[in-house]
C-alpha cells in the first residue's frame, strides 16, 4: 500500500494501480474516452490529464502509476484548461450531430462537453466530409465523422474476440477506422461494439433511430438465452404500451460482473430480446367443455387443485405427469419438487427445453435456457420427454413451457394428448400447442419476475422484476405456492411461500446445494 | 499473380523477425525489405508479409497506409516526396508543391507517362531545420526554392 494525495485528501491505495484507478476507488470521477476496464490503458484521447507535484507536464491519469507521497489533483486550473483544449481538439472535426446521434443521452463526449468544455470553438475552417454510414458488420453502422480514433474497438475485437476485424488505416486526419477488405465485423460479440463506442460513431441497426436513450427506462436482469447467466440491462419504453411506441424493449446493453460475464454479452443475448414483447399469451384460456369454470387465476388454480386432490385420495398421484423447462427458477423448481416429488411422489417428470445449439470459448454454452444446472442440483433428473408413456397411465398432466413442439410434430402431440384426461399448460406465448389443452395459464418472464438461477459454473444469481408481466400473466412460482396451499397437504408451509426469498430461504434449509452456494 | 519472396529474402526476414519478441514489431522492418524487393506494398504482398509473420492481413495494412514512405502502388524511376507539414509550410512548401505538380505535369500521387517520376506529398522529414524540403528516393534536398528544384530535377537522368 502507499499512502497518495488526491486533491489534497489522503488515501491508501494498492502499490502500482493507476492514478486513474486510485481515484475511482476514492470516489473521485476522472474523464477519459479511450480507457476501459477491460483492457490496459492506451493513453490516445488525452483526456484525463491530472496535475502531479513536481512534474512539469500534466500526465494521463489512465496510465501513470501511483508513488508513495504522489499529489494528483484533478481539478486544478491547469486541469480545466487542459481538459477544454482536449475537447476543443477532438470535437475540432466532429459533426456535432447529436441530434440525429443514436449515442446522444449517453455519449461520453457529449458529456464531458457539457461538463468541462462549454467554450466557443476557435476552428474556422470547414470539416472534412467523411463516410457517415459505413456497414461494417450485420448490425453496425460506422461514422467516421464521428469517431475519436480512441481503439476501444480495435482492441476488443484483438483482445476479446481476437477476429481482428477492425483496423486503424491511413493517419492524421485521415485517420479511419475501417474493416479489411469488406470483410465485415463477423463474431458472436460484435454488438459490444457499439456499447463500448464512447462516442456515436459505431451504432447499432437494430436500435438506430428507433428511439432515444433518454426515454428509456433500465433495469438489471439476467440473460435467459444460455446457461451463463450474462448480467443484462433491459432498457425499455416505460410508456409501453402507447400509440407512438411500437414495442417495450428497445435494447439489451451488458453489465459488468466480473465472475460471470466480464464486460461482455454476445450477440444472441443482446438481440434475441422480441420474445419479450412478441406473440405474448395475455389471459387465461379454458377449453369449451371446462366452461363451467371462470378463466380468473383463483378458479383455474382451485380446478387443477381438485383434480390433484382427487387423484391423490385414490392413491392414484401415478397418473400425474409433468412436463418441465429448464428457464424455471430455482425457487420454481424448488416447489415443483416439494409438491410433486416430496408430497405427492409423483414420478413421470419430464423435461422438454429448447434444443442444444453451438456454444463458443468465450461466454456462451450450448445450452439454450438458464438453469439447467439448477434443476439438477435441485436434484430432479433431466429426463427426455417420451409421448408413448405418457399416454399410457397419465390421467392428469402439466405442461410448462412449450418447448415439447420443438421436439415433436404437434399431431404428434395431439394424438397423445386426447387420450389424457386433463392437460394444462402454463406458456408464456401463444402457438400451436394452446388448442389441445384444457386450460392454458399465461407466465411471466424473467425480466417480469423475480428469483434466482444457477448458471453452468453452479453460481446462482439473484433477479428482480424489470417490469410488470405481460397482461395477466403471473410468475409460476406464485401459482405453484398457490397449487401446493389449495390440494392441502401441508397448507401452512405454503402460506408463508409470498416471495421469491421466502421460497429461497427454504430451499437452502432443504437443499445442500444451495445452502452451501450462498 | 501473387508475389513470391526468393530464398535469400526469406532468410533475411527471418532474421529480422527473430529481433523481435513480437511478431508485429517486426512488420515495418520486413515491410521494407519487402517494398526494396518489389518496389511498392500492394494487397498482395500485404498478405505475404502477413503470412510469413503469422499476422492477420490488416494489421499489415496498418502500418502500410501510416507510413508514406511505403508505397502502395508501383513508382517511378524517382520518388520525389515533399514535405508538407509545418515548418516546411511556413517557409513557403505549398508554392513548391505547386511548382512540382506543374514542373512534372502530375497531381501528388501519381505517376508521370514516361514513369520517370512519382510526387508525393509527405508528413514531416525530419529535417525542418532544412525547410522547405524534399527527398528523392533515399536522398534529401533541402532549403529548396524553384531554382534549386530546376537543377535537383535536371540532373536526374
Ligand atoms: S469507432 Fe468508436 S470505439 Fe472505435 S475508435 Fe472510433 S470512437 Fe473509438
Ligand atoms: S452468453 Fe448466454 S447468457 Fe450470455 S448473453 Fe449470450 S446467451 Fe445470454
Ligand atoms: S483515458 Fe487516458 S488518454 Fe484516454
Ligand atoms: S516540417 Fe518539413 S521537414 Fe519538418
Amino acid at each position: 500500500m502507499v499512502k497518495i494525495f488526491i486533491d489534497e485528501k489522503s488515501f491508501e491505495v494498492e502499490d502500482g494501480i493507476t492514478v486513474f484507478k486510485a481515484a475511482k476507488e476514492a470516489g473521485i470521477a476522472i474523464p477519459h474516452l479511450c480507457y476501459h476496464d477491460a483492457f490496459p490503458p492506451e493513453g490516445s484521447c488525452r483526456m484525463c490529464l491530472v496535475e502531479i507535484e513536481g512534474l512539469p507536464k500534466l500526465e494521463l491519469a489512465c496510465s501513470t502509476q501511483v508513488r508513495d507521497g504522489m499529489k494528483v489533483f484533478t481539478k486544478s486550473e491547469r486541469v480545466v484548461e487542459a481538459r477544454k483544449g482536449v475537447l476543443e481538439f477532438l470535437l475540432a472535426e466532429h459533426p456535432l450531430d447529436c441530434p440525429i446521434c443514436d449515442k446522444a443521452g449517453d455519449c461520453k463526449l457529449q458529456d464531458y462537453y457539457e461538463t468541462y468544455g462549454l467554450f466557443e470553438s476557435q476552428f474556422r475552417e470547414v470539416k472534412e466530409k467523411r463516410e457517415k454510414k459505413a456497414k461494417i458488420g450485420k448490425n453496425l453502422i460506422h461514422d467516421e465523422e464521428r469517431c475519436i480514433i480512441c481503439k476501444r474497438c480495435v482492441r476488443f475485437l484483438k483482445e476479446v474476440t481476437h477476429t481482428q476485424e477492425l483496423g486503424i488505416f491511413e493517419r492524421g486526419i485521415h485517420t479511419s477506422v475501417n474493416i479489411y477488405e469488406l470483410l465485415p465485423v463477423d463474431n458472436n460479440y460484435s454488438g459490444n461494439l457499439a456499447q463500448i463506442c464512447p462516442v456515436g460513431a459505431i451504432t447499432d441497426t437494430d436500435f438506430r433511430f428507433k428511439t432515444r436513450s433518454w426515454l428509456l427506462k433500465k433495469g438489471k436482469s439476467i440473460c435467459p438465452l444460455c446457461s451463463r447467466g450474462c448480467n443484462i440491462s433491459i432498457e425499455y419504453h416505460p410508456g409501453f404500451p402507447h400509440f407512438q411506441v411500437p414495442k417495450k424493449v428497445f435494447r439489451i446493453y451488458s453489465l459488468e460482473n466480473p465472475d460471470v460475464n466480464g464486460f461482455w454479452i454476445c450477440d444472441l443475448g443482446r438481440y434475441g430480446y422480441s420474445y419479450i414483447d412478441e406473440n405474448r399469451l395475455d389471459r387465461i384460456m379454458i377449453k369449451k367443455e371446462e366452461q363451467k369454470i371462470e378463466p380468473t387465476w383463483e378458479q383455474s388454480l382451485q380446478f387443477i387443485a381438485e383434480k390433484i386432490k382427487g387423484l391423490n385420495f385414490l392413491k392414484k398421484t401415478s397418473q400425474i405427469a409433468l412436463v418441465l423447462n429448464t428457464w424455471l427458477s430455482n425457487e420454481e423448481l424448488f416447489l415443483i419438487h416439494k409438491i410433486f416429488k416430496s408430497d405427492l411422489n409423483v414420478e413421470s417428470i419430464f423435461f422438454a427445453d429448447r434444443p442444444q445449439s453451438e456454444g463458443d470459448d468465450i461466454l456462451l454454452t450450448p445450452e439454450r435456457s438458464p438453469n439447467r444446472r439448477g434443476a439438477q442440483e435441485m436434484g430432479l433428473s433431466i429426463q427426455p420427454v417420451k409421448l408413448e408413456t405418457l399416454a399410457t397411465k397419465t390421467r392428469l398432466l402439466l405442461v410448462f413451457g412449450s418447448s415439447i413442439q420443438d421436439q415433436f410434430s404437434s399431431s404428434d402431440i395431439k394424438k397423445v394428448l386426447d387420450k389424457i384426461e386433463t392437460k394444462i399448460l402454463f406458456a408464456s406465448h401463444s402457438n400451436d400447442l394452446i388448442s389441445f389443452f384444457d386450460i392454458v395459464l399465461p407466465t411471466a418472464l424473467i425480466a417480469e419476475k423475480g428469483g434466482s438461477l444457477t448458471n453452468v459454473e453452479g453460481r446462482i444469481q439473484k433477479f428482480s422484476p424489470v417490469f410488470e408481466p405481460s397482461g395477466d400473466s403471473l410468475p409460476e412460482w406464485m401459482m405453484l405456492a398457490d397449487l401446493g396451499r389449495e390440494f392441502g397437504i401441508n397448507p401452512s408451509f405454503y402460506e408463508q411461500l409470498k416471495t421469491p426469498e421466502a421460497i429461497s430461504i427454504e430451499t437452502e434449509k432443504e437443499i445442500p446445494f444451495f445452502r452451501e452456494k450462498k | 499473380m501473387s508475389p513470391e519472396f526468393s530464398e535469400k529474402i526469406q532468410k533475411k526476414i527471418k532474421e529480422i523477425v527473430a529481433r523481435y519478441p513480437q511478431k508485429e514489431a517486426a512488420i515495418l522492418p520486413v515491410l521494407h525489405v519487402a517494398q526494396q524487393e518489389f518496389g511498392y506494398i500492394s494487397s498482395e504482398e500485404e498478405k505475404q508479409v502477413a503470412g510469413i509473420l503469422g499476422v492477420k492481413p490488416i494489421r499489415v495494412r496498418e502500418v502500410v497506409t501510416f507510413y508514406t514512405m511505403l508505397n502502395r502502388e508501383p513508382v517511378g524511376k524517382y520518388h520525389v516526396q515533399v514535405c508538407s507539414n509545418l515548418s516546411c509550410s511556413l517557409l513557403g512548401a505549398e508554392k513548391l508543391i505547386d511548382y512540382l505538380k506543374q514542373k512534372l505535369g502530375v497531381e501528388p500521387g501519381k505517376t508521370t507517362k514516361d514513369k520517370k517520376f512519382t510526387l508525393s506529398l509527405v508528413e514531416c522529414l525530419g529535417a525542418c531545420e532544412q525547410a522547405p524540403c524534399m527527398m528523392v528516393n533515399f536522398e534529401y534536398y533541402g532549403n529548396l526554392d524553384k531554382k534549386k528544384i530546376d537543377k535537383i530535377l535536371d540532373d536526374l537522368k
